[in-house]
């Protein structure tokens, strides 16, 4: 039980942190909500968010196509055995090691460009890292790629919680597969829907450290920041501890405004 | 869906096969010498050369890393499951006072992101002088999937009936014999599903153990495969060496706990 408190006392401690000057070995000053203003005009933060918000375009994804999958391996497709066990895998490997084979794989004399020079399409080659405009877009799909297994994995758990004998009775009405998802399987899975929401929506905002760590380290420039990697940056190479915690409780606000956002509608949906 | 979902399937097939090319080209790369790697990034290795991994193992430390990793992950899981199996059946199965109140103040960590909290927990690691310890990131990796594991314990120990229980009490038994006659056999396959999490989790964090551990006697694969990268700037067939050793272990873990994996996904997706 003491453990619990290596999480609860550093919450209450950033909380009071953010509104302070602070490097992290003197005394810290208080400054009020000096720290939250800075914030807000912080051209930085405000393009490490927008990057946090295109990563959270892969919540819709992730919504639907695993839902899909995992109806397609309920209704044990051919192979449905073979898949369920190895699209887990991509959430197996550790977090970094997906993001230096990204890297090698991206750079500009890496597997990728030759492979596109050996067949003929030397024109599409390019310093896929060099910039945000596709770098961006990669790192989402590596992150799309990375996390589907787990989110097939909780849809499958939450389908073979229903009751069998509901599907049986629409296949003999005649329903199709298309219809008995749509109006059996969805409604019957609300539960896991609001939990591959709210995961996939604290993912993009909380969990891309280690992708942009490894993968442009934030570059070129601060183009690929995130949020994240933001508090890192001024945490331990700025020595600005206050400002880095008033950016992680201004974070932590934001993940929680959009998880109830999110689960109100959903709830909504139902009721309707 | 079985006559017309044959496209569907291809799609899904063909997901599963990406799943599985960053371990072939780990594996393909790390066999290959330099000079392989020069002409050609993609192909086959041309003699089986060993050379890359001895060049990790023994050059980039990734032998001295990986002795880490085990000691990090091993004493994590151990603490782990001892502190959430008393926890799980304290809440599930000991009345008393506050038992309710504090069992949702623990579970309302799951939605804190702990990324976010980084500048507080390294102060304390400081504060604490554990920083560059094993210790610092074995209480870490605890404490911070502690609300999870505490959370599927009490699960379980709730699903055992409670007249297991109060016959063994009738024979005599204490709430601590109690424990460890009846419930701890009982709770295997839970410990099971325990350990993968758990596993895979210390294994695999990377924010915090780049945080805490400084010197190459403590850091973790994570950490130092990545100087791996910097170290030999061409060296590509040792980073993915490297690579290849740090990945390995998990896989081989998943493919002997899967079952286990599942179940507490079931665990989580019932929440």
């Amino acid at each position: 039980m003491l453990v619990g408190t290596f999480v609860a006392y550093p919450f209450g401690s950033i909380l009071y942190h953010a509104f302070t000057r602070w490097d992290g070995i003197t005394p810290s000053q208080w400054v009020g909500l000096h720290n939250f203003r800075l914030l807000w005009d912080d051209p930085i933060f405000r393009n490490a968010l927008k990057n946090n918000a295109i990563f959270a375009l892969s919540v819709p994804i992730q919504l639907v196509l695993p839902l899909i999958v995992a109806f397609a391996i309920h209704r044990r497709v051919p192979g449905w055995r073979l898949f369920r066990a190895t699209i887990f895998l991509p959430a197996v490997y550790a977090t970094v090691v997906i993001g230096i084979l990204t890297a090698t794989v991206l750079q500009l004399n890496g597997p990728l460009n030759e492979a596109l020079g050996g067949v003929g399409l030397d024109g599409l080659e390019r310093e896929w890292l060099g910039d945000a405009s596709t770098s961006i877009p990669l790192i989402l799909l590596i992150v799309v790629w990375t996390n589907f297994g787990y989110n097939v994995l909780l849809y499958l758990a939450g389908m073979s919680a229903i009751d069998p004998s509901l599907e049986e009775a629409a296949r003999i009405d005649g329903a199709g597969w298309m219809r008995i998802l749509a109006s059996i399987v969805v409604p019957n899975l609300r539960r896991v829907l609001e939990i591959v929401l709210v995961v996939n929506t604290i993912t993009a905002f909380a969990f891309m450290f280690t992708y942009i760590y490894t993968i442009t380290n934030g570059g070129p420039g601060t183009d690929t920041y995130v949020s994240e990697f933001y508090i890192y940056q001024q945490a331990f190479t700025n020595q600005n501890m206050g400002y880095a915690a008033a950016i992680g409780v201004t974070l932590v606000l934001i993940v929680f405004a959009i998880g109830l956002f999110q689960i109100r509608i959903l709830t909504r949906k139902d009721e309707r | 869906m079985r006559r017309n979902s044959w496209p569907l399937v291809v799609a899904i097939g063909l997901f599963c096969v990406s799943a599985v090319l960053p371990l072939l080209f780990m594996a393909a790369t790390a066999f290959r010498t330099q000079a392989d790697w020069a002409n050609a990034k993609i192909g086959l290795p041309t003699t089986l050369s060993l050379g890359a991994f001895e060049r990790a193992w023994t050059g980039a430390n990734i032998g001295l890393y990986f002795r880490n990793s085990v000691i990090v992950t091993s004493a994590t899981v151990a603490l782990s499951v001892f502190s959430a199996t008393l926890a799980g059946y304290a809440f599930s199965k000991l009345r008393w006072r506050l038992s309710g109140s504090v069992y949702l103040f623990v579970l309302a960590w799951i939605a804190i992101p702990p990324l976010l909290l980084m500048v507080p927990i390294y102060v304390e690691m400081v504060q604490l002088g554990l920083l560059d310890t094993y210790g610092s990131v074995i209480f870490l990796y605890t404490a911070l999937n502690l609300p999870f594991n505490v959370y599927l314990m009490t699960a379980y120990f709730r699903s055992v009936p409670d007249e297991l229980i109060e016959a063994a009490r009738i024979d005599g038994a204490g709430i601590h014999r109690t424990f460890q006659l009846i419930l701890l056999p009982l709770a295997k396959p839970a410990i099971a599903t325990l350990v993968i999490f758990n596993v895979l989790w210390a294994w695999n964090e990377f924010l915090f153990a780049l945080l805490m551990l400084q010197s190459d006697g403590v850091k973790t694969l994570t950490v130092g495969v990545l100087q791996l990268q910097g170290r030999f700037v061409s060296d590509y067939p040792a980073l993915m060496a490297g690579l290849l050793i740090t990945s390995l272990p998990v896989i081989g873990a998943y493919l002997v706990f899967q079952r286990h994996l599942v179940r507490g996904i079931v665990a989580g997706a019932s929440k």
